[in-house]
């Protein structure tokens, strides 16, 4: 057997990848999904509760892997959702 | 010239056939066990044979004129001269033909030296005899040989080098700067091999990537390289000089306007371990795999990268790029190519030391291997040359090494030694005194090999330096859970006491074992490999760099583990082989292929099925079978198998292989053994037999096949209607076969017989089946002898009873 890569790179800690926050106007979506179905971390889900527009808006499911792509903004029909570089004040 | 007075048949033969034979002394080497002047007389008795004599050195210059004028003065149309083995001295006496006129291929040898004057040192009345037979088969198919036309194949001039390590790098240079198109495949995103992951160099201690980038860079700018990175050669058709190839390249997708900046990269947001550090360090989705690579263009991870197939959702490196190389629309692209030759650099793998689970790499973090040691104390890598422990990133004050770790096991991983893991550590163990003076250093060995220039003096350093080199490998390592070094509990076999060593850090020297993939390129070569794994060359001593196939060469770590000046070595030899066939532009093969005989061919396809070189194209549709005659090797397993006698194998043709089985059996063929050797390993080994002197019994009767595989079991059933006593078919050991992997048809056929033998009720003991290498000549006679037990055991009643059962049910 060749040799497998396992140990965790030395420079992990240091490498910055950018980390996004994501933000959605519940009441403008319209629930097209697409921002869920693009989205290529697959940061969002479809939530349970209803908008004005009686549909189930997008939420959050896991920011942290958020790397700022901005894709959900560009396909958002209805500027429904938008992302912002996340603040870091925690350290990031 | 000792010359016997020239006997001449009464009549002139009829069928104009004129044989002369010649029987050689060779000094006393024969003459010494067998009467040769008695022998000649029988010769000149036999039939169509016109003069025969005997002298002393066939082979001098006197011994080949004398036959050249008999040539011309007796009209001579066949040759025989019973000397030594034809592996030695056929082509000799090929060219006296020539030279004389008479056609190469209507010359026949009998080989009376290590077939039987040497063998049979002190029972000169049997060797006389069996030296008759021999001579008396030579006669039975010189009378049916027939002259042959060599097929002369063009070489393409241009070259396929695949793999870019070092051996491949190194033969793409010296054939492009012979002046050929060399076209250099690596299925990495770039080249550089294992040498551009490795710190320093033993024995010299160069810096390896130093001596290694402008090789590299030179490859990449040369004007006749064609260099394709990032792909993968999927077919080969057709044989020596005419090689069509198949390449599929890979989407970089970044193009060549790429000025491998960077900028791209430092924007990606997705990472993975990098290859090129064995996961030490990270890279990004959009990368170069190390700062020297050629190209230097860089190359997009799709598995890694956020966009699939048509979906563009992230554009970070789109917009970084200054000189808009990205592109994402790139395509794989198959690429032909033709060319006349065809050098394997593949390289090797490193072995995983995981399975060793007593070792606990993967479980420690601070058992590392000598390849990542490679990276660790190389200053642009991860750590900045810094040794640091993977547990606590401190450097240890001290270590140990552990050699054969993969290698020369029965156990674990290979049996083989990996060559190169001994002075790579002793020159790990100066890198570290070097940086570290005070790092207190053992090595755990088995034993140092330091055979090469400038090796021991090198180990001599580490000594002296004060490296701890300790006889006797760990049995174990235990982890000291709070501190993260490691236990090495072993005995040290030199002064027969327990060790218990505390190291901070362990390195793993790991073995070198044959890609994984090698399948893949054994396939599409049609290359054998050895039982190590490795690929085979054709001949171990003197052809060391060439392949059973033609117009195929080796280099580098595919042919057997090696170091960096082995590889490069060997590749200069490659290119010289590959350069000399195409310097020629020409090469003839021997006229011992197939010819169809279109009248009796069924289109059955049966020998298409046993050809391992596909050189046999069957179309059903439109009833043809076409001989690709560059392609085939000649070993007759095609011959063989054919039920309608289609094929004619040139100069090992039925008839003639016919005859010389009824010569064999013409005189008290119950007592005989007919043994039919293959010309690569059983004949090899039954000259090697003669050669050491070896002694066994004087009833075999050796008839010559190019392979095993060209034994037709009708030449069995033929041997056993004759009333053989016993009957020998052997070859190469399976897996070693010269024609790849036709002596697993020979084994089929034997078994099938068997079966049928057993079916009729004849004792199939008297059928034996054996694989010997050229070095097996002891092999080779203890079987004679065991043979000769069998042969004695049988009665003549069985003898009588087989030879009209198989006379009966023979097809
Ligand atoms: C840990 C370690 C330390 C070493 N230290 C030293 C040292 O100090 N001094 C020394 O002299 N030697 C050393 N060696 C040995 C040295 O690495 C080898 O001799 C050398 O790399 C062999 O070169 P190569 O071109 O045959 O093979 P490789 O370097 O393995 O290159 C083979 C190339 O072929 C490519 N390839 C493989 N399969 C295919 C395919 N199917 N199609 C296209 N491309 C393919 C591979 O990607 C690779 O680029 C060391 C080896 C190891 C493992
Ligand atoms: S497109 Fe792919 S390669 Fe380019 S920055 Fe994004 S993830 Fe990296
Ligand atoms: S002789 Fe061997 S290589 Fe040639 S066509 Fe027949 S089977 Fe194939």
């Amino acid at each position: 057997m060749p040799l497998r890569l396992w140990r965790k790179p030395l420079d992990s800690e240091k490498i910055k990848i950018p980390e996004g926050e994501v933000h959605v106007l519940k009441d403008r979506c319209k629930g097209c999904g697409f921002c869920i179905e693009f989205c290529p971390k697959e940061v969002l889900e479809q939530s349970e509760e209803f908008n004005i527009k009686g549909v189930h808006p997008p939420q959050v499911k896991e920011e942290t892997v958020c790397i700022l792509c901005s894709f959900c903004e560009a396909v958002c029909p209805d500027f429904a959702i938008f992302s912002v570089k996340k603040d870091c004040k925690g350290g990031c | 010239m000792t010359e016997t007075p020239t006997q001449y048949p009464d009549s002139e033969p009829s069928d104009g056939i004129r044989i002369g034979v010649y029987v050689c002394h060779c000094g006393l080497n024969i003459a010494g066990s067998v009467d040769c002047e008695e022998v000649a007389k029988f010769a000149a008795a036999l039939p169509h044979v016109v003069i025969a004599k005997d002298n002393r050195y066939t082979c001098s210059d006197q011994g080949q004129e004398l036959i050249k004028q008999d040539i011309k003065e007796h009209k001579l149309n066949r040759l025989v001269v019973a000397s030594c083995s034809p592996r030695l001295h056929e082509p000799t006496f090929r060219r006296t033909c020539e030279e004389a006129g008479l056609n190469k291929y209507l010359f026949e040898m009998a080989n009376i030296r290590e077939h039987c004057s040497w063998v049979h040192l002190h029972e000169k009345g049997k060797a006389t005899e069996k030296a008759k037979d021999l001579v008396r088969m030579a006669v039975a198919k010189a009378t049916l040989l027939e002259p042959q036309e060599e097929n002369v194949v063009p070489i393409l001039r241009k070259t396929l080098v695949i793999g870019g390590g070092v051996a491949g790098i190194q033969a793409a240079l010296d054939l492009a700067d012979t002046g050929y198109k060399v076209y250099l495949v690596e299925k990495e995103p770039s080249i550089g091999g294992r040498m551009a992951q490795i710190d320093k160099t033993f024995p010299t201690m160069d810096c390896s990537i130093c001596i290694l980038a402008p090789k590299m860079s030179d490859t990449g700018r040369h004007p006749n390289i064609e260099l394709l990175t990032n792909s993968e050669v999927e077919d080969v058709k057709g044989y020596i000089g005419n090689f069509k190839v198949q390449v599929l390249k890979k989407p970089r997708f970044v193009a060549d306007e790429c000025t491998a900046c960077g900028d791209c990269s430092k924007e990606c947001p997705v990472t993975t371990p990098n290859e090129f550090d064995i996961g030490l360090a990270t890279r990004r989705a959009i990368y170069t795999p190390f700062a020297q690579a050629v190209p230097s263009t860089y190359i997009i991870d799709r598995d890694l990268c956020l966009n699939k197939e048509n979906v563009i959702t992230c554009d970070k490196c789109l917009k970084a790029c200054e000189r808009e190389a990205i592109d994402f629309e790139m395509k794989p692209e198959t690429v032909e190519l033709e060319v006349g030759t065809i050098v394997v650099a593949t390289g090797a793998d490193v072995y995983d030391p995981a399975s060793l689970v007593e070792y606990g790499y993967k479980k420690f973090p601070n058992v590392i291997t000598s390849l990542e040691f490679e990276r660790l104390i190389n200053a642009g890598g991860p750590s900045g040359g810094h040794l640091l422990r993977p547990s606590d990133m401190k450097i240890p004050k001290s270590v140990a090494f552990i050699q054969c770790v993969g290698s020369r096991s029965e156990k674990d991983g290979h049996l083989y030694c990996s060559n190169v893991c001994c002075m790579n550590t002793i020159k790990d163990s100066l890198l570290i005194k070097e940086h570290w003076p005070e790092t207190r250093i053992y090595v755990f060995y088995v034993d140092i090999r330091a055979y090469g220039k400038g090796f021991e003096d090198l180990f001599k350093r580490a000594k002296k330096d004060g490296v701890l080199f300790i006889r006797g490998l760990p049995a174990e390592i235990i982890e000291d859970r709070k501190t993260n070094n490691l236990w090495l509990i072993g005995e040290n076999t030199l002064q027969k006491e327990l060790y218990k060593i505390n190291p901070e850090m362990v390195i793993l020297s790991i073995g070198i074992e044959p890609r994984q993939d090698s399948d893949v390129i054994q396939r599409l070569l049609t290359l054998s490999r050895t039982s190590d794994g490795f690929f085979m060359e054709a001949h171990p001593k003197l052809r060391p760099v060439d392949t059973p196939t033609g117009g195929v060469f080796l280099a580098g770590c595919a042919e057997s583990p090696k170091d960096i000046k082995d590889s490069v070595t060997q590749a200069s030899a490659a290119s010289a082989r590959a350069g000399i066939l195409m310097a020629q532009g020409k090469v003839t093969v021997e006229a011992i292929t197939p010819r169809l005989l279109a009248e009796k061919c069924q289109v059955c396809g049966l020998c298409a099925r046993v050809c391992p070189y596909n050189a046999i194209a069957v179309d059903k549709e439109t009833k043809r079978v076409d001989l690709i005659e560059a392609a085939c090797a000649g070993c007759g397993t095609c011959g063989a198998e054919c039920p309608f006698e289609a094929l004619t194998m040139r100069h090992f043709t039925d008839e003639q292989i016919l005859a010389q089985i009824e010569a064999a059996t013409e005189q008290d063929a119950d007592k005989k053994i007919v043994a039919f050797c293959c010309n690569w390993c059983s004949y090899a080994g039954a000259d090697f037999a003669g050669v050491s002197r070896m002694q066994y019994p004087t009833n075999v009767r050796i008839i010559r096949t190019m392979c095993s595989g060209r034994v037709a079991p009708k030449f069995i059933e033929h041997t056993f209607a004759r009333g053989v006593g016993a009957i020998l078919v052997s070859g190469c050991h399976l897996g070693d076969c010269h024609y790849l992997n036709a002596n697993y048809q020979t084994q089929k056929r034997i078994e099938k017989l068997w079966k049928k033998m057993e079916r009729l009720g004849l004792d199939k003991n008297r059928l034996q089946l054996a694989w010997f290498t050229a070095a097996e000549g002891e092999k080779f006679a203890s079987k004679i002898k065991e043979m000769q037990s069998i042969v004695d055991s049988v009665t003549l009643d069985e003898i009588e009873k087989s030879k009209v059962i198989v006379k009966r049910t023979a097809r």
